[in-house]
């Protein structure tokens, strides 16, 4: 020990002042950036998801009649699916009955591109009318949602959605746990009963307690769905179609969108954004 | 003709082992009924691409096959064609069992089955299944309603001078009753078609002739199954169960029916098929053909044996006369008809669905094969319809004027005339 005192060489420091002031700037930045990450209320976390969204003119903007819908961007998605494993957690969703789904597919020009789709809200959705109990049904403001408690489980929407968006409850669920919690988030809604169809909600939850509180849904996290939240590269975004100053309503003012098979004249609430090469 | 039964038929060991072979059917639907209501619908072969299978087949079948009821009962009732009354009481248990199976079915294939009453009180006037479920259970009490009066004579009830005036009232309003029922038939049996037609995103069901081919098969089929199965138990019970001419009555119908059905069909085809080249429909039927027999069962099993044989069997009288023509006639229509509502329900839902933009096949074609369970359950109510007719014909006054036949002697005398009914060798 008194060796150690004694040779006072610089090889021999544990830390120079230089990497010493180094740690401690280091070890600053990760406090500040996980008192942000930890606090999704955080203003700078706002401002990356809620593009330059000013809220008093959203607020002056907004209706009592909002639409919810989202963009997704395929030029941006890497296919992570993070958007799928958050949104298993978040709402208690098994491997099997994913309600956001990622597909890998081609443009015409040979490249391919990454597909996800949650369920698309339509404004026409076929599951809504062919349903004998009305068991799902569209709300005022476009979400459409079921009733778990009316379902019969006849699957007569599941035969009629173009999109494949509903899942079946084949076999009932004990109380195993959720394949993605606690890594991708905890669940928030209750599990389904065996013998009903399921489908994504757009995390309505979230809606509806956001709004009672203030929150704008899009903008502040904790009222907007799972797989938009944890999107690593805002591929994703979500808001009210009927206020011009949503994020969502500004890019398709000023973007090329398109929806899934317009042709069949359901109205999807979800656009997308093509990836390069694909011609719509 | 040696037949079957005849006057020993109560101790025919022949009889014995059909309801023992009935029975078996019934036991193997309730343990795999009671399967599926234990373990949940797992223990089938669908899967959420594949949703629908055999047991939508048996449900839309049992229901096209019951619809000899409405239409003999609209015969007599509606259009006044009293002769057919002969057969008429047959075709109504006929629709019953048929109603009764579809029900069996559904309750079956459901997820939750403790809420089969659902469509009563949350009403989706929007949806073609809702107004189907509620016209079945309208047309079902209807049948109950047609069916009462044979009850009550044919049973001990008879001698309770209540039942006794309840099925004579009955039988007195059973004009307005037949005219309802074929009110509710005429819609619902349209709208299981167009349970398929009006999904857009199916390209091999999108189609507005759904509706009317349903309807037109089911007036088909429905008289001739009634038909078919008179004819068999006639001959094993050795009686004249309906005049010959009504049977002739009947077989003309049906074949006139077929030949309506064909006519739509074949257009409904060449529209869509063979004078377009719509890219989802053209692909649909690609992948149809690459992948099932789909091509050798519309054309063989639907159209020639299902249709176009059977009407030229029933409009050429001299095959219409030859009682063996006349029972293969009906059986081709009928396997007709449930090949065709087999093909319908799988075909759209093997195509796979396509909403992604790529220009890849990224969805799989959907396969599907019953399970050992729904064949159990498909057995069972099989079993129950058999063992129902077996039953009735036996203990029922199904044919008013039915005649005992002793084919050997070629003597035809009257049957034992019950309640002072006469017997019906004048007409």
């Amino acid at each position: 020990m008194s060796t150690r005192n004694t040779n006072n060489n610089a090889r021999e420091q544990l830390l120079t002042r230089r990497e010493f002031v180094m740690l401690l700037v280091g070890a600053g930045m990760s406090v500040a950036l996980a008192n942000i990450l930890a606090d999704p209320l955080n203003p700078l976390f706002q401002k990356i998801l809620g593009g330059n969204i000013d809220r008093e003119r959203y607020a002056a903007a907004s209706t009592d009649k909002p639409r919810w819908g989202m963009v997704i961007d395929l030029s941006k998605c890497i296919g992570c699916e993070y958007c799928v494993y958050a949104c298993q957690a978040t709402n208690d969703v098994t491997d099997a009955m994913r309600w956001n789904v990622h597909i890998v597919d081609q443009t015409p020009t040979g490249d391919i591109f990454h597909m996800t789709r949650p369920c698309l809200h339509c404004n026409n959705a076929p599951c809504v009318s062919v349903c004998p109990v009305s068991a799902t049904y569209s709300r005022e403001d476009g979400l459409v949602v079921m009733d778990y408690d009316k379902c019969i489980g006849c699957r007569y929407c599941e035969v009629a959605c173009p999109y494949g968006a509903r899942s079946f409850n084949w076999e009932a669920r004990g109380d195993e746990p959720n394949p993605r919690a606690p890594e991708w988030g905890t669940p928030e809604v209750p599990r389904r009963p065996r013998g009903v169809v399921e489908k994504c909600t757009f995390c309505i939850h979230r809606i509806d307690a956001g709004l009672a509180a203030g929150l704008i849904p899009g903008v502040d996290p904790a009222a907007t769905p799972a797989c938009v939240n944890i999107c690593p590269v805002t591929a994703r975004y979500f808001g009210d179609l009927n206020n011009p100053e949503s994020e969502v309503s500004r890019i398709i003012a000023s973007t090329a969108t398109f929806r899934l098979r317009e042709d069949l004249g359901t109205e999807p609430n979800v656009y997308y954004i093509p990836p390069e090469g694909l011609a719509i | 003709m040696i037949s079957l039964a005849g006057r020993t038929a109560r101790r025919s060991p022949l009889l014995a082992i059909w309801y023992l072979f009935l029975f078996t059917m019934v036991a193997i639907g309730v343990y795999s009924g009671a399967r599926v209501l234990i373990e949940g619908l797992r223990v089938t072969n669908l899967t959420d691409e594949l949703p629908w299978g055999l047991w939508i087949v048996i449900d839309l079948s049992s229901i096209a096959l019951g619809a000899g009821a409405f239409t003999l009962s609209a015969a007599v009732y509606v259009f006044g064609l009293k002769h057919y009354a002969s057969i008429a009481r047959a075709a109504v248990f006929v629709g019953l069992l048929g109603y009764t199976s579809a029900m069996l079915a559904l309750f079956v294939d459901i997820g939750r089955p403790d809420r089969f009453y659902h469509p009563v009180l949350y009403w989706n006037p929007h949806s073609v299944l809702w107004e189907i479920t509620i016209a079945v259970m309208f047309y079902t009490t209807v049948l109950v309603l047609e069916f009462t009066p044979i009850i009550v004579e044919s049973t001990p009830l008879n001698r309770y001078s209540l039942a006794r005036w309840l099925g004579h009232r009955l039988h007195q309003v059973m004009p307005v009753v037949a005219l309802i029922g074929m009110g509710i038939s005429m819609v619902h049996q349209s709208s299981l078609g167009a349970t398929y037609g009006i999904l857009t995103a199916r390209p091999v069901w999108f189609s507005p002739t759904a509706p009317v081919l349903f309807i037109l098969s089911a007036v088909a089929a429905g008289p001739a199954l009634t038909l078919l199965v008179t004819m068999i138990s006639g001959e094993l019970m050795q009686k004249r169960m309906v005049p010959e001419d009504v049977l002739q009555g009947v077989a003309r119908f049906v074949g006139f029916a077929s030949l309506a059905y064909l006519y739509l069909k074949l257009w409904s085809w060449m529209s869509v098929n063979y004078y377009s080249h719509v890219p989802g429909h053209a692909a649909s039927i690609r992948i149809l053909n690459e992948n099932t027999p789909y091509d050798f069962t519309f054309w063989w099993g639907e159209v020639l044996m299902g249709a176009l044989v059977p009407a030229i069997i029933f409009l050429w009288p001299r095959l219409r006369r030859n009682r063996y023509m006349l029972m293969l006639g009906a059986l081709m229509v009928v396997a007709g008809l449930v090949i065709n509502r087999w093909n319908v329900t799988l075909s759209g839902l093997v195509v796979p669905l396509d909403w992604s933009p790529g220009v890849l096949d990224v969805f799989p074609i959907n396969t599907y094969e019953p399970s050992l369970i729904e064949w159990g359950v498909a057995a069972g109510i099989v079993g129950y319809s058999w063992l129902g007719w077996t039953l009735g014909v036996r203990y029922l006054r199904l044919y008013p004027n039915v005649v005992r036949v002793v084919r050997r002697r070629a003597v035809t005398r009257p049957a034992v005339a019950e309640g002072g009914e006469q017997p019906a060798t004048a007409r």
